[in-house]
C-alpha cells in the first residue's frame, strides 16, 4: 500500500433529491477538498445520509450535477465510481471469511486471487487485524468487525472514502479509540473522506471541516473551531457544543461592537453584523463563572441542580438570565443546590446570533 | 451505454439479416435445415422484405436503423438515450404488430390484414431481432438514469416484463376474452358478464345457514381460507421443530414433510379413500371395534380439506423454514435480556419477524387450494369448487368456454383479494434480520408449552403422512389394492420392464413418459428458479415504475387453474406468430411460467430478511448488480434457491391439469399417463408409477440439498439447550 | 446472464423446431391405454406407417380439437364414446374419411349416416347397472333387476351415478330412460332414483369403480367398465335392466385439415377392419366390435343377449336435445334432492 493514493475532490452543483413528494435535499452545493476529512453532521432526517449515498451512487440526483475528482458522475452507476463506503451496520458478508470480505472489492475488479489476498492481508494489518483472515465475521467482536469494514473499504484505494455513522454500534471507549484510528489512517493515506454522524463531539474530534445540515440543506459549514467559536445561528450554537441561549436586545450597533441590554444591564460585545433588535446571546457553559457575592457585572441566580463528575461539576441555574447550564472545576467550597450565586461572564468571549 | 447498445443491435441485426426469419420444421442445426438455408429456401427477414414482397417485415429495420443513426450521430448522452428508447420501442411495437396482424388462420383474438399475406410462425431470426431491440430499449432506458443507470437491472426488468407478457398475458387473454362473449355470436359486451360473475350459482351462501349448498365460489373461498390457515400453522410447527428443538428424528421428519409435495395427483386422494372411505381400512376398524356406522364423510369438504392440507403443508414448510432460520438470534437474545420469557420472546419478537414468511406461506396455500383440481375431483363428492367446475366447463359433456372464463375470473378475483390482503398485513415494516453485523447464533429454544403444542400438531400429522405413504407403497405391491392383497411385482414390471436382448431396451410402458418428464423437469426447474428469484430481487431491491402491477402479474399464472392455462396455451401457441404446440418447449415454458410465482414468493420472503446494506456494500466495492446477485445474494439465499429449484422440479413432474392439453404423443408426461390409468381403474400401475416418481424425486431433492447446502452465517447453528 | 438465457432459449428453440417433424400420423386415443398401445403397435406393423399415439379422455380431446381449429396437430381421433365425436362432426371439426362401411353393423352405419361419414362406429357398449355383492348382502338388500327398481327407498344413499353436465355416460342414461318411457315419466323416475343417489360423480366411470371398492352399493355405467372391474377380481355383479337399455357407440373421426390425410384414412380403415377390432378384446377392452366379421369376445357376450333399445342417435346426439334434457335434469332432478351428504 503506497501513500500516493488517488485523491478526489467532491463537488455538488445545485443537487436536488426528491422521493416522490418529499424533498430530501434542496439545491445542495458544496465542495470537498482532496485529502480532507469532512463530516456531515446533523439531526436525523436532515439529509446527511442522502448526501453520502448520492456520492456513493446508491441514490441518483433528481436535479443538478455531482463531480468526483472533477469528473461528472451524476449518471455513473455506483460500481463504476472510485468510492468506497463503511456502513453503519458494517454490512460484512456473513458467508465469507474476513479475508474474503476484505478481498471482495479487489476480486470483483478481476484482480488475481493471490494478489487480492495479499493486499487484503496488508489491509487487515493496517487496521490491526493481522491473522484474523480465516475467521467468519460472526466470530469477531463489534470493534473488530468495524475495522474489517474499514479495511475492506480502504484496500480499494478509493478516491473518496465514505463512512456512514461508522461508530454508532460501538461502546464509548472503543468509539474514541477507533475514531482516532480512522483519522490516523485517513491522514496517513491522504484520503478524501466524508463522514456522517449525528454526534457533534465525534465530528469535532475527527474532522478537517464540518458541514452541519438541517432540513435538507446546509446550515453552516466550517472548521470545528469556526463552528464552535462563530456559530451563524442559534441552531448551530446549540448543536455544536453546549450553549446557553439568552434572549437579548441589541440597542445600538457601533463599529467597535454592539451594545446590548440583558437582565437590565448594558454590555458591549465584539463586533457583529447583526442589526439592532432582538438577538440571542451564546454563553458556553465553561464561560459562566459563579461568584459568591454580587458585583456590577453579575446576575443573581439560584442553583437548582448540581452533578459531581470528578473532573468537573455541572450546574443548572435559574435566575435573571433564565435557566443556564454551567460547569466549574471542583473546589472544596463549591456551592450547593438551593444556594444563591451570582453569575458573570466575559463579554469579549460572548457571541451573538440571530434570534 | 453505447458499447452495450452496439452489441445488442449487432445481435438483433444478425438475426434479421442472416438467420431464417420463420420457424423451421427441423432444428436449426439439422442438415436439412442447413441445406435449405444455403440453397436460399430459408430466407432471412431482410430477404423476405426486399425480394419476396413481405414489405411489412421492414418493421424491425425501422428500429435497427433508427438506433444505429442515434448511436453514431448523437453525442449527448441524454439525447442519445431518448433516441434509442424511441426507435427501439417503435421497432418492437411494429414487429409485434405485424406478427399478430398478418396471419392467415387461427388466433381467435385477432384479425388478419389480407388472406394472401399468410405468415408462418416466427423463428430464430425473429427471436434474435426481438431480443436485440428489447435490450437496446432497456439499455436506452438505463441511459436515461432510471434504475440508477444500471443496464443490467433495466435489462432484467425488460426481459421479465416481455416474457411474462408473451407467455402469461398473451395466452390468458385468449381465454378471458370469452367471458365477455354475448350469446349467439353477437360480439362482446358486459351484458352477460356481470350478472354471471355475481350470480348465486357462484357466490351462494346457503350452506352457511345449513339450508342447502353453497356456490362453487363460496366453497372454494372457504376451502382455500381453511387450507391456507391449516398449512401455515402446520408448516410453522414443523419449521419450529426443525430449528428450535432438539428433536431426534429430524431426518425422518424432513422426508415426511417433503414427500407429499412430490406425490403425483390423485394418489393422496386414492390413499385416503382406502383408509377412510366407506370400505376403508380405518373405517372398517372402527366399524368392527366400535360398531360405528360406515359413512361417506370423506366425500365432501372434509375429505378435500384433509387431502389439501396433506398436499400443501410442505410448501408452507419450505417457505417458513428459511424464514424461521433467518430470524436473528440476537433479536431473540435482546428480548430475553429485556426480561421476556421464552413464550413472550416468541410471541412478540420471533413471530412478528416471521410475518412475511407466514403471509407468503398462507398466500401460497390459499392459491394452491383454489387452483387444486385433483383432490376435489377424487374426493369432492357433491362439494363443488371452482377449479373442477372450470375443468368440466371446458371438457365436460356440455363445453361452455364462456362459463369457464367467467369462473376463472371469479377465481382470479379471489387471488387478487388475497394478494392485496397479504400486502396490507405485511405492510411496510422492516423484517430485516440478517444485517451485515454478525451475531453469535444461538436460537432461543421454544418454551415448553409451545414445544408441546408443536409436537402435538406436527407429530400426529407426520405419523398420518407416514401411514398414507406406507399405504401407497403397499398398494403398488399388491394385486388389487383395496380388495385382493396378494403380493406381486406385476405393476412395476408392466410399467418399468427392461429387456436385455440386443443391449438394454426399456420395454415398460412408462419409460417414454418417464424420461420425457425428467428431462423437461430438469430443464425447467433451474430456469424457473432463476426467473423467480430474479423477479423477487427486482421486487425487493429495486424501485421502479409500476412495481405493484408487475408483482401481481407475476402471480397471475399461478392463480389461474391449470386447465385454463393449458387451453389458453393451445389457443395462443398453436398458431403463428408463435407456434409451439406439440413441442417439448411449450411444456418447459408452461412449467416455468406456472411455477415461477413460488420462486418469487420464496425469494421475496428470504430476501426481505437480508439487509439492503449488504448489496450496497457490494455495489460500492465496485461489483455490478450481476456480481452482487451472484456472489452476495445467491449464497445467502441458499435455502430459497433450493426451495425454488426443488419445488419447480417437483411441480413440473406432478402437475397435471395444465399439461393435459399440451402433451403430445412424442412428449407425454408421467402425470397424464397416470391419470389415464386412474381413469381406467388401473390403480396398480398408476400407483407403482407414482411410487417410482416419488423415489426419483426424493433422490433428486437430496442431491440438490447436498449440492446447494445450508448457508453458513454463524459458526454453527447451535441451539440453546432447553 | 442475459447472454446465457439467450443461448438457452435458442437451444430450446432448436429442440422445439426439431420436434415438429412432419409426416408422422398423430392419433389421440380415448380408449384404455393398453388398447391404445396395442392398436398403435399393430397399425405400425401392418402398414409400416409412422404413428404416434397419445391417450386423452374424450372431453379433453374435444377441447383440444376445438382450440386447434384451423391448424390441427392431431390427425385422427380414435375411440371414446360417440357423443363428443358427433358434436365434433356437428361443429365441423372433423371431416369424412370416405371409409367403407358395408361390413359394419347397423348402429355403426347409422352413426356414419347421421354425421355424413365424419364419425364411424367402432364398437358399442351397453349401459347397465352393477352392484357390489358383498355389500348388498351385508346390508340385506335385494338385487336390482330393472331401472324402476332403483327408485326403491331401500336403496337410499346407496346408488352412485355420474353427473350429465360433465359426463356422457349419465347423458346416455337420461336419453335411454327418455326413450324407454316418455319424457315426463323418465324425469319423474330420475328424480326418484335421485333421492337414492349418494353422489353425482364428475367422471362417468367413477361410480363403477366406487361400487367395485365398496364405496357405493350400486352403480350405473357402461358394461365394459363393469366387466373390466369384475375381471380384475372385485365382487361386482352386472345387471342388464329388464326394461331394456341404451348403449354408446365408440367412434373414429378424421380431424378436419389434417396434413396426413392418406395415412389417416389408412388408420380409419384399419380400426374398422376385423384385424384392428379384435385388438380390443386382446387388450381387455370388452366391447362389441362394429365389423360383422370381427370375432366377439366371449366375456362380452353378444349385445344381442342384452335387450337393447333402438337408440335414436340423430335426435339424442344433437346439441339442441342435449341442452333441453340437461336443463330439465338440472331443474327437476338435481334440485329434487338426493346427493344426501351435504
Amino acid at each position: 500500500m503506497t501513500n500516493a493514493m488517488p485523491r478526489g475532490s467532491v463537488r455538488f452543483d445545485r443537487v436536488v433529491k426528491r422521493y416522490g413528494s418529499v424533498t430530501a435535499l434542496k439545491e445542495l452545493s458544496l465542495e470537498i477538498q482532496p485529502g480532507t476529512l469532512v463530516t456531515l453532521l446533523g439531526p436525523s432526517g436532515c439529509g446527511k445520509t442522502t448526501t453520502l449515498r448520492l456520492i456513493a451512487g446508491l441514490e441518483s440526483a433528481s436535479e443538478g450535477h455531482l463531480f468526483i475528482g472533477g469528473k461528472d458522475v451524476t449518471h455513473l452507476s455506483a460500481s463504476y465510481r472510485k468510492v468506497s463506503m463503511v456502513f453503519q451496520s458494517y454490512a460484512l458478508f456473513p458467508h465469507m471469511t474476513v479475508l474474503e470480505n476484505v478481498a471482495y472489492g479487489l476480486t470483483v475488479k478481476r484482480m488475481g486471487k493471490a494478489e487480492a489476498e495479499q493486499r487484503a492481508e496488508a489491509g487487515l494489518e493496517m487496521v490491526g487485524l493481522k491473522g484474523f483472515g480465516k475467521r467468519l465475521p460472526s466470530e469477531l467482536s463489534g470493534g473488530q468487525q468495524q475495522r474489517v469494514a474499514v479495511a475492506r473499504a480502504i484496500v480499494l484505494e478509493p478516491e473518496v472514502l465514505l463512512l456512514d455513522e461508522p461508530l454508532s454500534n460501538l461502546d464509548a471507549k472503543l468509539r474514541r479509540h477507533v475514531r482516532e484510528e480512522i483519522r490516523e489512517i485517513q491522514q496517513r493515506l491522504g484520503l478524501t473522506a466524508v463522514y456522517v454522524t449525528h454526534d457533534q463531539e465525534e465530528a469535532m474530534a475527527v474532522s478537517d471541516r464540518i458541514i452541519v445540515m438541517r432540513n435538507a440543506e446546509i446550515a453552516q459549514e466550517g472548521s470545528p473551531h469556526d463552528l464552535y467559536e462563530r456559530p451563524a445561528s442559534a441552531f448551530i450554537a446549540d448543536f455544536i457544543g453546549d450553549a446557553n441561549l439568552v434572549d437579548v436586545e441589541i440597542t445600538a450597533n457601533a463599529p467597535s461592537g454592539p451594545e446590548i441590554t440583558v437582565g437590565g444591564k448594558t454590555l458591549v460585545l465584539p463586533p457583529t453584523n447583526l442589526k439592532a433588535g432582538p438577538a440571542k446571546l451564546v454563553l458556553r457553559p465553561h464561560q459562566i463563572k459563579l461568584c459568591p457575592s454580587p458585583s456590577a457585572a453579575t446576575f443573581p441566580a439560584e442553583i437548582t441542580y448540581a452533578a459531581y463528575l470528578g473532573n468537573q461539576i455541572q450546574y443548572s441555574l435559574q435566575g435573571e438570565l433564565g435557566s443556564l447550564f454551567a460547569v466549574a472545576l471542583p473546589v472544596a467550597d463549591a456551592p450547593r443546590v438551593g444556594s444563591s450565586v451570582f453569575v458573570s461572564f466575559d463579554p469579549t468571549e460572548a457571541r451573538l446570533v440571530p434570534a | 451505454m453505447k458499447k452495450t447498445t452496439a452489441l445488442w443491435l449487432a445481435l438483433g441485426m444478425a438475426g434479421y439479416v442472416l438467420l431464417p426469419w420463420y420457424r423451421t420444421e427441423t432444428g436449426i442445426f439439422d442438415p436439412t435445415t442447413l441445406a435449405a438455408y444455403f440453397s436460399g429456401d430459408l430466407r432471412s427477414g431482410l430477404a423476405h422484405m426486399l425480394f419476396h414482397g413481405r414489405w411489412w417485415l421492414v418493421a424491425p429495420l425501422v428500429g435497427f436503423t433508427g438506433s444505429l443513426i442515434v448511436l453514431f450521430f448523437i453525442k449527448a448522452q441524454r439525447h442519445a438515450a431518448i433516441g434509442l428508447v424511441s426507435f427501439a420501442a417503435l421497432g418492437l411495437a411494429l414487429t409485434a404488430l405485424q406478427g399478430v396482424l398478418v396471419v392467415a388462420s387461427g388466433s381467435h383474438l385477432l384479425w388478419l390484414v389480407g388472406t394472401d399475406a399468410a405468415q408462418e410462425s416466427m423463428g430464430i431470426g425473429a427471436l434474435l431481432s426481438f431480443v436485440g431491440l428489447l435490450f437496446t430499449l432497456t439499455t436506452g432506458i438505463s441511459g436515461l438514469g432510471n434504475g440508477r443507470g444500471d443496464a443490467f437491472i433495466c435489462g432484467l426488468i425488460g426481459a421479465i416484463v416481455a416474457s411474462v407478457g408473451v407467455f402469461v398475458f398473451y395466452p390468458v387473454s385468449h381465454v378471458l376474452v370469452r367471458a365477455f362473449e354475448l350469446p349467439g355470436g353477437a360480439g362482446y359486451g358486459l351484458a352477460e358478464f356481470l350478472p354471471s360473475l355475481f350470480s348465486a350459482e357462484i357466490w351462494g351462501v346457503r350452506c352457511l345457514v345449513f339450508a342447502g349448498s353453497c356456490g362453487a365460489g363460496t366453497n372454494s373461498l372457504l376451502l382455500a381460507l381453511m387450507t391456507g390457515l391449516g398449512t401455515t400453522v402446520l408448516g410453522l410447527a414443523f419449521a419450529l421443530i426443525f430449528t428450535r428443538t432438539n428433536f431426534k428424528a429430524k431426518g425422518l421428519l424432513r422426508a415426511l414433510t417433503i414427500i407429499p409435495i412430490i406425490t403425483p395427483p390423485f394418489v393422496i386422494g386414492l390413499a385416503l379413500i382406502l383408509l377412510f372411505g366407506r370400505s376403508g381400512t380405518v373405517t372398517n376398524f372402527f366399524a368392527d371395534v366400535f360398531a360405528l356406522e360406515r359413512t361417506r364423510w370423506l366425500y365432501g369438504f372434509w375429505g378435500v380439506y384433509l387431502a389439501q392440507v396433506l398436499s400443501f403443508t410442505p410448501i408452507a414448510f419450505l417457505v417458513l423454514i428459511g424464514v424461521v432460520e433467518g430470524v436473528s438470534p440476537s433479536m431473540e437474545e435482546a428480548s430475553q435480556t429485556l426480561d421476556a420469557d421464552r413464550w413472550q420472546t416468541f410471541r412478540y419478537v420471533s413471530l412478528p419477524l416471521m410475518r412475511p414468511g407466514l403471509a407468503n406461506a398462507f398466500l401460497l396455500g390459499f392459491i394452491e387450494s383454489l387452483a387444486d383440481f385433483g383432490n376435489p375431483l377424487v374426493l369432492g363428492g357433491n362439494f363443488n369448487v371452482l377449479s373442477t367446475e372450470i375443468y368440466f366447463a371446458i371438457v365436460g359433456a356440455v363445453a361452455d368456454p364462456a362459463r369457464a372464463a367467467i369462473l376463472s375470473i371469479a377465481l382470479l378475483l379471489m387471488t387478487l383479494g388475497a394478494f392485496l390482503a397479504q400486502r396490507r398485513w405485511v405492510g411496510k415494516k422492516s423484517y430485516t434480520t440478517v444485517t451485515g453485523k454478525a451475531d453469535s447464533g444461538r436460537h432461543a429454544a421454544l418454551n415448553p408449552g409451545l414445544k408441546a403444542a408443536c409436537y402435538a400438531l406436527a407429530l400426529p400429522w407426520a405419523a398420518f403422512t407416514a401411514i398414507v405413504y406406507s399405504m401407497i407403497a403397499f398398494g403398488s405391491l399388491v394385486k388389487l389394492w383395496g380388495y385382493d392383497h396378494t403380493f406381486t411385482f406385476a405393476h412395476y414390471a408392466r410399467a418399468f420392464a427392461v429387456g436385455f436382448n440386443n443391449g438394454v431396451r426399456f420395454t415398460g410402458s412408462a419409460w417414454d413418459s418417464f424420461f420425457t418428464t425428467l428431462g423437461i423437469a430438469a430443464i425447467s426447474a433451474p430456469l424457473t428458479a432463476l426467473l423467480g428469484l430474479a423477479t423477487a430481487y427486482l421486487l425487493v431491491r429495486q424501485r421502479f415504475f409500476g412495481k405493484t402491477v408487475f408483482e401481481f402479474s407475476t402471480m397471475l399464472s399461478f392463480a389461474i387453474p391449470g386447465t385454463v392455462i393449458g387451453v389458453a396455451y393451445v389457443m395462443a401457441f398453436n398458431f403463428p406468430p408463435i407456434e409451439l404446440t406439440g413441442t417439448a418447449m411449450v411444456l418447459v415454458i408452461v412449467f416455468v411460467f406456472r411455477n415461477m410465482p413460488v420462486g418469487v414468493r420464496g425469494g421475496i420472503a428470504a430476501m426481505s430478511q437480508l439487509d439492503k446494506s449488504l448489496d450496497e456494500a457490494s455495489t460500492v466495492l465496485g461489483a455490478n448488480s450481476f456480481t452482487t446477485a451472484r456472489r452476495v445474494l445467491a449464497p445467502l439465499l441458499g435455502p430459497a434457491i433450493l426451495a425454488a429449484v426443488t419445488y419447480s422440479f417437483v411441480r413440473s413432474i406432478t402437475s397435471v391439469s395444465a399439461v393435459i392439453f399440451l402433451v403430445s404423443a412424442r412428449y407425454n408426461m408421467a402425470t397424464s399417463f397416470i391419470v389415464g390409468r386412474v381413469e381406467n381403474g388401473d390403480f396398480g400401475v398408476a400407483i407403482a408409477y407414482s411410487a417410482v416418481l416419488i423415489l426419483t424425486m426424493l433422490a433428486a431433492i437430496l442431491t440438490l440439498q447436498f449440492a446447494i447446502g445450508q448457508r453458513r452465517l454463524r459458526r454453527t447453528n447451535r441451539l440453546e439447550t432447553a | 446472464m442475459k447472454l446465457k438465457s439467450l443461448i438457452l432459449s435458442s437451444a430450446l428453440m432448436t429442440v422445439a423446431a426439431a420436434s415438429a417433424a412432419a409426416g408422422e400420423l398423430s392419433v389421440v386415443c380415448s380408449s384404455e391405454q393398453d388398447h391404445c398401445d396395442l392398436v398403435a403397435n399393430e397399425f405400425r406393423a401392418a402398414s409400416g406407417a409412422d404413428i404416434s399415439m397419445i391417450r386423452k379422455s374424450t372431453g379433453e380431446t374435444l377441447a383440444q380439437i376445438r382450440a386447434e381449429t384451423g391448424n390441427p396437430k392431431i390427425d385422427v381421433w380414435f375411440a371414446g364414446t360417440g357423443d363428443p365425436h358427433m358434436i365434433a362432426a356437428e361443429e365441423n371439426l372433423t371431416e369424412a374419411s370416405g371409409a367403407d362401411t358395408t361390413n359394419l353393423l347397423g348402429w355403426a352405419k347409422n352413426m356414419a349416416e347421421i354425421t355424413g361419414g365424419k364419425a364411424i362406429g367402432v364398437y358399442a357398449g351397453a349401459l347397465a347397472i352393477a352392484y357390489n355383492t358383498e355389500l348388498l348382502k351385508e346390508k340385506g338388500l335385494k338385487a336390482p333387476a330393472c331401472w324402476k327398481d332403483l327408485a326403491d327407498p331401500a336403496y337410499r344413499g346407496e346408488i352412485q351415478v355420474s353427473n350429465p353436465n360433465s359426463s356422457g355416460t349419465a347423458y346416455t342414461e337420461i336419453a335411454t330412460l327418455v326413450q324407454l318411457f316418455d319424457e315426463d315419466e323418465a324425469f319423474r323416475l330420475l328424480a326418484e332414483i335421485g333421492k337414492n343417489v349418494n353422489q353425482y360423480t364428475k367422471s362417468g366411470s367413477a361410480p363403477v369403480k366406487a361400487a367395485a371398492r365398496g364405496e357405493s352399493v350400486i352403480a350405473i355405467g357402461f358394461m365394459a367398465n363393469m366387466v373390466q372391474q369384475k375381471m380384475s377380481g372385485f365382487p361386482l355383479e352386472i345387471v342388464a335392466p329388464c326394461e331394456g337399455t341404451g348403449y354408446e357407440v365408440g367412434a373414429v373421426s378424421m380431424i378436419k385439415g389434417t396434413k396426413n390425410a392418406a395415412a389417416a384414412k389408412q388408420f380409419v380403415d384399419f380400426v374398422l377392419s376385423p384385424d384392428g377390432q379384435k385388438l380390443g378384446a386382446q387388450a381387455q377392452s370388452f366391447q362389441t366390435p362394429s365389423n360383422l366379421n370381427t370375432p366377439v369376445p366371449p366375456e362380452v357376450g353378444n349385445l344381442s343377449s342384452v335387450k337393447l333399445i333402438d337408440y335414436d342417435f340423430a335426435t339424442f346426439g344433437s346439441s339442441k336435445t342435449r341442452e333441453k334434457l340437461l336443463a330439465r335434469w338440472n331443474a327437476e332432478v338435481k334440485s329434487a334432492g338426493g346427493a344426501i351428504e351435504q
